[in-house]
């Protein structure tokens, strides 16, 4: 038996380098049917180690396209891998294509193609090592097929680059808290480097897991010597390096690319040694792929994405523009928020696909982690299953029907639980009643096998005009609660309802809690007072060390400024809306729009103001004079100038009209078809985004349902033109009668012709200005 | 680094003329190569052969790698946090996201030439499959060979890479062959060359 975390357990080394010493060719995995002998020979060569790896790191339906089945390589191979008499791990790699949102692999399907392999080899072998991942996205989808399979176990590891990052920006801790959390049974890291290039990685992941830890180095960096790429480390070396590995407290070691029999033979001497694991203190973390937040000090929890009060957001839910969403999330990460609540709960939609759309949208753009909101047990599951990442539960009660939902949740994904302290009887008025059931949530989330660091406790707030005498329950039992070594959070701005100037009393009250306990804040980022607040206890509370965050935030202030955060200073002054369009100034536009709509009527600003310096933009655009990032910022500029034309307008009459844009089928090149949005959007159009990589179907739809004034479709590659020829014969076989613009690097007016489409246009100025020119004529 | 060849490139992809530089985007340049720094984590990957492998046997290549003493098959890459910062930008500000998208290619270039630099070799310019009338689906030949998946570098069906900025590259070593105008991808519809303006020297004088 493995005693795995007590015993020191070898697996073992390169399988690669091995195949192409025997002079095989072709793909590896095949060799498990063609070759038997050979590859149970390299597997035997290996047997000093206790654990042995199949030949089958790209043996999945999206990498492998070859003639055998899976199914027959995938049991061949554990057949020979039997051969060496030693306990085997069947090898699961990478799909080798990108997952949504950069690549156009579903979590799903990625998800799938590990399940199968899975599915066939889980009575087989005796545990599954995932190695090589360098998407954190693809790892969670590969992890949860294998334990949604089978129960046994999974090591995890991934791949770093010499910053200690893997290549889609995860760090160890990151890494770490995610696979912890997901409930693999080693963790770490392989492949990538040398084990002295990996040391400062795995003292990384020593320092902040408590799972096993597991490194697999290569053998050292490869050398060009004498027009060769040789790999140079000697055994004796990378044994010495093992061996300080497993003093630091690592569980299991093996090698990769490079590594022979030899250097597993010398470091088998290590097997069945001791781990010796310093304990790790464990703090309350969550994570996006790229960002991890350590729920300690003061943290604070953006709370605008929750409809509940809010009328646009609710609009924007049922009107499924996720668009509005993004913004909004985007907003509050730049405003500082450092989780984001999410709430997509309105009674006319399907929450939990909501929820999902929600996730998966957000985390595309925004990295600081989110903390999925909901009363609906589903909608909270799917957030958390399609979250890249550890994120916050929003939440749980003392209500053990509810506990008993959300806990199996939260421990399956290893999601942090917020904890409301009421029941069925509601908020109980005192800090020593609310006390007693924070210590019920706790008790039950242990017996579920959720530890104290996974829980925190929200002591409610009540308003002080309705239960003034309960503001101060509610701060005492914050003090009560930390007593039981869990962090907390509260809505702060609850206490200010029906009161006039309830600022100062959210400010004062924040004050108050934060003294007292408060580790999370739910509240409004993009309020510069309370942000301010935040900042300014870190610096009395000593946690913002020789208040060099504050002074940051702060040197430029003066008395009449209390704005949050701006990323950048515009010192450009401008004299009017005109100049402000035609410098592109746009954090002015609203501002300026606004006054020239004092003097004058809505059309009249549009067409003697906005649309006349557009045009000078355009003209010195189109004679070289100004270039691409200019020609940008003007449009954002009048596309903020227009948002308050909009307002002032009835509905309908605010925009000339629809525009359905959209990078093909196959296709995730966006860059060109988003700049043809924003100027599009500044001369007053409706733009009906499709995103990236849209089937030809939703166009269809999208024309369909919008009747738009054109549609425009975007290629880059020359194989996805096919995709873009496709679309044009599906909107005309639908009866499309508006024009089609076509437009990217590929293609021009012969190829635009030769598909079907009515226009080609070189840029995004050219797509408006012909637009332009069709809709006088119509 | 070579930083001025870098915010050259970086205007050129951008469209600019060689006149029409002004401070407001050379601010935002400087912006955004602090944050390459911190957001892009440079990988090189790469072989070195000999004789060239099979597919390589074929024109344009030929003409490419003749008088060589062997060949670099390459791929880099700057990650996947920078199109994720491009995207994030998309939102906030959107000429900084098209500004930092051209960065970051040019970027790319200037870390590849770098460490090529580093290799102490001959070398000719980076190849790539698409150049003078080869097809991009080579690249396929490319992934074969170094396995590049291995440390997050894909390639699609319709033959691009993911993270968006990455690169392949075959590069002769002992020879001094150009890169021209005629073995460029848009060679014959590019706008930059209608207007009278070169990238590169000619093969036709």
């Amino acid at each position: 038996m493995l005693r795995l975390g007590e015993e020191v357990i070898i697996f073992d080394g390169g399988l690669g380098s091995e195949i192409e010493k025997l002079g095989l060719n072709g793909i590896p995995e095949e060799l498990n049917v063609t070759h038997p002998e050979e590859i149970k020979k390299i597997h035997r060569s290996y047997s000093c180690a206790d654990c042995i790896m199949t030949n089958t790191f790209g043996l999945n339906k999206i990498k492998y396209k070859g003639k055998y089945s899976i199914k027959e390589l995938a049991l061949k191979a554990v057949e020979n891998a039997r051969s060496a008499g030693k306990k085997v791990f069947y090898d699961i790699g990478p799909t080798g294509a990108m997952l949504k949102p950069l690549g156009t692999l579903s979590f799903d399907e990625a998800y799938e193609a590990f399940a199968e392999v899975v599915e066939y080899t889980k009575d087989a072998v005796d545990g599954y090592i995932i190695e090589t991942f360098s998407d954190l996205y693809e790892m969670k989808a590969c992890v949860l097929a294998v334990k949604e399979h089978t129960d046994k176990p999974v090591f995890a590891t991934m791949t770093f680059d010499g910053t200690g990052r893997t290549l889609t920006g995860s760090t160890p801790e990151i890494v770490a808290n995610t696979l912890e959390g997901l409930g693999v049974d080693a963790l770490g890291v392989n492949c990538s480097l040398g084990p002295k290039e990996l040391e400062d990685i795995v003292k990384r992941f020593l320092a902040c897991t408590s799972a096993p830890v597991m490194v697999q180095p290569n053998r050292g960096l490869p050398q060009l010597k004498d027009g060769k790429t040789v790999y140079t480390l000697a055994a004796e070396e990378f044994d010495a390096y093992i061996g300080k590995f497993i003093e630091m407290g690592v569980s299991v070691a093996g090698g990769c690319c490079g590594t022979t029999p030899e250097f597993i033979k010398s470091i088998s001497r290590y097997s069945g040694r001791k781990v010796n694991r310093p304990d790790v203190v464990k703090s309350t973390v969550v994570n996006s792929a790229t960002r991890a937040v350590a729920i300690d000090g003061v943290k604070i929890c953006g709370e605008r994405l929750n409809p509940t009060g809010k009328k646009k957001l609710k609009e924007a839910l049922l009107e499924g523009n996720f668009d509005y969403l993004v913004d909004e999330a985007v907003a509050q990460q730049e405003a500082g928020a450092d989780v984001l609540d999410l709430n997509v709960g309105l009674p006319q939609i399907d929450e939990a696909s909501a929820m999902v759309e929600a996730v998966t949208r957000i985390q595309e753009y925004v990295d600081v982690p989110l903390q999925i909101d909901s009363s609906d047990p589903l909608a909270i599951e799917r957030g958390v299953r399609y979250y890249n990442g550890i994120p916050l539960i929003n939440s749980v009660n003392g209500n053990d029907e509810v506990m008993d939902k959300i806990f199996p949740v939260a421990k399956k994904y290893g999601a942090v639980v917020l904890g409301l302290t009421m029941d069925k009887n509601g908020v109980p008025k005192t800090a020593e009643e609310r006390f007693e059931i924070a210590k019920r949530i706790i008790s039950r989330a242990e017996s579920y096998g959720i530890p104290r660091h996974k829980i925190m406790i929200d002591t409610l707030v009540l308003t002080a005009s309705a239960e003034q005498k309960l503001v101060a329950e509610t701060v005492k039992a914050l003090r009560l609660v930390r007593t039981l070594g869990v962090k907390t959070a509260l809505g702060v701005s609850n206490v200010s309802f029906g009161l006039p100037n309830r600022g100062l009393l959210n400010k004062t009250f924040l004050a108050m809690a934060m003294t007292c306990g408060l580790n999370m804040p739910i509240m409004n980022p993009l309020d510069g007072e309370m942000s301010g607040a935040v900042k300014a206890f870190a610096v009395l509370s000593g946690e913002d060390e020789h208040s060099k965050n504050y002074i940051e935030t702060y040197k430029d202030f003066t008395a009449t400024v209390t704005a949050v955060k701006t990323t950048k200073v515009e010192n450009i002054t401008v004299a009017d809306l005109y100049d402000c369009i035609k410098k592109g100034i746009k954090n002015q536009a609203i501002e300026l729009c606004g006054k020239e709509l004092e003097k004058s009527d809505a059309m009249t600003v549009v067409n003697d103001i906005l649309i006349k310096a557009l045009k000078e933009v355009g003209r010195e655009y189109d004679e070289g004079k100004l270039f691409l990032p200019q020609l940008v910022s003007s449009a954002e500029a009048a596309k903020n100038a227009f948002s308050v034309i909009g307002e002032r307008l009835p509905k309908g009459e605010a925009k000339k009209g629809k525009v359905v844009l959209a990078t093909v089928k196959g296709d995730v090149h966006d860059i060109g078809k988003n700049i043809v949005k924003v100027v599009l959007e500044s001369y007053g159009y409706e733009v009906i985004d499709l995103g990236k990589d849209t089937p030809s179907e939703k166009v269809v739809q999208a024309y369909v349902e919008h009747l738009p004034l054109a549609v425009g479709l975007s290629a880059l590659m020359t194989n996805t033109v096919k995709g873009m020829e496709e679309t044009v014969h599906a909107l005309k076989k639908s009866g499309c009668s508006c024009p089609i613009f076509v437009g990217g690097a590929v293609l021009n007016e012969t190829i635009a012709k030769q598909i079907g489409a009515d226009y080609y246009t070189k840029d995004a100025l050219g797509f408006v200005k012909t637009l332009e020119k069709i809709s006088v004529k119509r | 680094m070579n930083f001025s060849e870098l915010k050259k490139r970086t205007y050129s992809y951008l469209g600019f003329r060689s006149v029409a530089r002004n401070a407001e985007t050379d601010a935002i340049i400087e912006d955004c190569i602090e944050e390459l720094k911190k957001l892009s984590h440079f990988r090189y990957i790469y072989k070195f052969f000999e004789a060239p492998p099979q597919f390589l046997s074929a024109q344009p290549y030929t003409d490419y790698l003749a008088g060589s003493k062997g060949v670099i098959i390459a791929v880099m890459t700057l990650g996947g946090e920078v199109d994720r910062r491009i995207k994030f930008y998309e939102r906030t500000d959107a000429a900084k996201s098209v500004v930092l998208d051209a960065c970051a290619s040019a970027y790319l270039e200037e870390l590849s030439d770098d460490y090529e630099k580093g290799l102490g070799l001959k070398l000719s310019y980076r190849f790539c499959p698409g150049y003078g009338g080869s097809s991009v689906s080579d690249l396929k030949y490319i992934f074969g060979i170094l396995n590049p998946e291995k440390t997050g570098i894909t390639l699609s069906e319709n033959n691009y890479m993911l993270p968006s900025k990455s690169m392949a590259g075959i590069i002769a070593v002992g020879n001094s062959s150009q890169k021209s105008c005629e073995s460029c991808t848009v060679f014959g519809h590019c706008e930059y060359r209608k207007e009278g303006n070169r990238c590169y020297g000619s093969v036709k004088k």
